[in-house]
């Protein structure tokens, strides 16, 4: 039995919990989160004990699951590495570059299986696309372009809100593309980028961003805290002897719309892609097999700092105005 | 009165169209072509029922009101100069010069002449265009703060993939329609350019990929993919989207998604039947309207021309310097 401590119990910890309670060799040991109160409620709902300290949390498992904000991580995965923990940390693996280093630095020093959850890497639409780019599928690629988002997201504490916190659209929802093109098309060179970021504008974030790659080829990626029309995904990699395409508005297997019971319309629309296994369940049995197993994790530390560190390079030329090479 | 017009050159492909657009418009006489290309002349001529003049000199020394300019990116500027010393009103195919000093001539010379130089952009005819520029002009969507543009194609190949003759690749022949409309929707100027470009689909010695990064007069901010990204196997040439973000809101065009999906055995392939408005029609009959004495109201003009031309110039001044440039500092 493998004795998991998940860290954070808002949305992310909810998805990891339910994943891990379909593994019949997984045990949540313990759960933590800063606020008291939501953690009892947490423990009620799904049975399990809650932790009043990091330290009691670490003394009951082996693996550590952190899904706190962003700007939390690196305060619970450095003790965690340190206690000799494996460690999985939600994206992005940390807020600033210097904390990234530091949560490598450690997972260097311990030796420990680490793994950024850039679950996006298991999400079957951008799974298969890496494989068939992978493949040779489209030939040299030229163009891609990524879009991702919907409105704005709101939390309680509203974290999203407080770019110190999360970072913003670049560093906290197209990290999951960065870091998909990054693992598919290899490095970038340089990067420019807008974004209204630092306007100040409430509950409002938008980005364009351009990457050139070490291969030539041109990247764009659009990341919307804007859209009151509702997330959705869409990819286009297009290469010398073919295309791919994606778009979550149009490959839909499920379709629903109900009509408000008193017939008045204000009916709600909820397009579904129904499968066996989500992709949260998919990474984390990824991270559990490799603990039992002593396999590295697809994923690696380094991935996690690349990531950010593109990130953080398009939120600098957003600021600045200038190119920022790589 | 039929308005008479000639076309000066089938070199780009929409001279077929437009040639159409002509015969179809009750009040517009095709009277005939010259080409560089005698040949070619005769050979249109012939398809148009037309006459094919043996020299741009002898068209433009008929009775011709006004002409089409569909040449060589790189000859526009000398066509135009021709036309207008003529007296003759000009629409010209895009991007209207692929130098500054160029475009410069040609504004010059048409108002020396007082003739009319108007630039190819039907796109600004679109139905779905006007409806989203009269929605953002309304408020509906708040204050707009970011537009994201794409104009991909297919490489149209021969003289397109000669820098020398088009004054570029991708980038020059696919960046002005939709900096236009980006213009006409915002009433902004576009201030300051930054590109990417890239030649992985093909491997000439030409841009293949362009993806241009804008920020207007306002601070407004853009992207535009202009890239040759369309497979061989796509259903059709290519497309036109602009999205506008505002602060309540987004609206987003996709120009030509009015069509039906033709699943063509016979041709082996898919598809796309368009079925919208055709906009190179829409654009002819203004010009034709307003050689015969009508108010000019969507089309584009010379200045209108240069101005889009200028992003794409300011575009490879970017590539070359390898940073944003201004559009008034190249």
């Amino acid at each position: 039995m493998t004795r998991v401590g998940v860290i954070g119990l808002g949305t992310m910890g909810r998805q990891h919990m339910d994943a891990y309670r379909q593994m019949l060799d997984v045990e949540v040991a313990a759960v933590y989160d800063h606020h008291p109160d939501r953690a009892q409620a947490f423990a009620q709902e799904y049975g399990v004990r809650v932790a009043g300290r990091l330290s009691e949390l670490l003394d009951q498992c082996e693996v550590v699951d952190i899904c706190t904000p962003t700007y939390r991580h690196a305060e619970y995965a450095l003790p965690a590495i340190e206690a000799g923990k494996a460690v999985v940390c939600e994206k992005p693996l940390a807020r600033t570059l210097e904390d990234c280093e530091r949560i490598v630095e450690a997972v260097k020093k311990h030796n420990t299986p680490f793994m950024p959850a850039h679950v996006l890497r298991f999400f079957p639409e951008y799974r298969t696309a890496h494989q068939l780019v992978k493949s040779g599928a489209v030939g040299v690629v030229a163009a891609v372009r990524m879009r991702r988002g919907g409105d704005f997201p709101r939390t309680k504490s509203d974290w999203y809100a407080d770019f110190n916190k999360s970072g913003g659209v670049i560093l906290d929802l197209i990290i999951h593309d960065l870091d998909w093109l990054l693992w598919t098309l290899g490095t970038v060179e340089r990067v420019y980028a807008k974004a209204l970021t630092f306007r100040n504008l409430e509950h409002l974030d938008y980005t364009l961003v351009t990457l050139k790659f070490k291969n030539g080829a041109v990247g764009h990626i659009e990341g919307t805290w804007c859209d009151p029309g509702g997330f959705k995904v869409n990819f286009e990699i297009c290469g010398d002897s073919g295309m791919l395409e994606y778009d979550s508005t149009r490959q839909v297997a499920l379709q629903m719309a109900t009509r408000a019971e008193d017939g008045a319309g204000g009916g709600v629309q909820v397009p579904e892609s129904p499968a066996v296994q989500n992709p949260y369940y998919l990474e984390l049995r990824h991270f559990i097999e490799c603990v039992q197993t002593g396999q590295t994790p697809e994923i690696t530390v380094e991935d996690g700092y690349n990531a950010v560190r593109l990130a953080l390079a398009a939120i600098e030329s957003a600021q600045t105005g200038r190119v920022v090479a790589l | 009165m039929k308005v008479k017009v000639g076309i000066m050159s089938f070199a780009h492909l929409h001279a077929d169209s437009y040639a159409h657009c002509l015969k179809a418009n009750p009040n517009a006489e095709l009277v005939g072509i010259a080409d560089h290309d005698p040949a070619r002349a005769q050979a249109k001529a012939q398809q148009f029922e037309t006459q094919a003049f043996d020299s741009y000199e002898s068209l433009l020394a008929s009775d011709v009101q006004a002409v089409i300019i569909c040449s060589e990116n790189v000859h526009h500027a000398r066509l135009a100069q021709m036309a207008a010393a003529a007296g003759k009103h000009i629409l010209c195919e895009k991007p209207l010069m692929t130098k500054l000093d160029d475009g410069k001539a040609m504004l010059a010379a048409a108002q020396g002449a007082s003739v009319h130089l108007f630039t190819a952009f039907p796109c600004r005819f679109s139905p779905a265009f006007q409806q989203m520029k009269r929605t953002v002009e309304s408020g509906a969507i708040g204050e707009l703060l970011a537009l994201r543009g794409t104009n991909r194609g297919s490489n149209p190949g021969g003289w397109f993939n000669d820098p020398e003759l088009a004054g570029g690749g991708a980038m020059i022949d696919h960046t002005v329609h939709v900096a236009d409309l980006m213009r006409l929707l915002t009433g902004q100027e576009i201030a300051e350019v930054y590109a990417e470009t890239g030649n992985n689909m093909f491997h000439g010695a030409f841009d293949d990929t362009a993806m241009l990064t804008m920020t207007l007069q306002n601070g407004i901010f853009a992207t535009l993919d202009s890239s040759w990204s369309r497979p061989k196997t796509f259903p059709t040439w290519g497309d036109v989207t602009l999205a506008a973000i505002g602060t309540r809101g987004i609206i987003e065009m996709d120009m030509f998604a009015q069509h039906l999906i033709h699943y063509d055995d016979r041709a082996g392939r898919i598809k796309q039947v368009f079925w919208g408005d055709n906009i190179d029609y829409l654009m002819v009959d203004e010009f034709v309207r307003i050689v015969a004495g009508a108010e000019r109201q969507i089309l584009a003009t010379g200045e209108d021309g240069y101005k889009a031309a200028a992003v794409a110039i300011a575009g490879y001044e970017s590539v070359r310097r390898g940073e944003p440039v201004g559009t008034t500092s190249i």
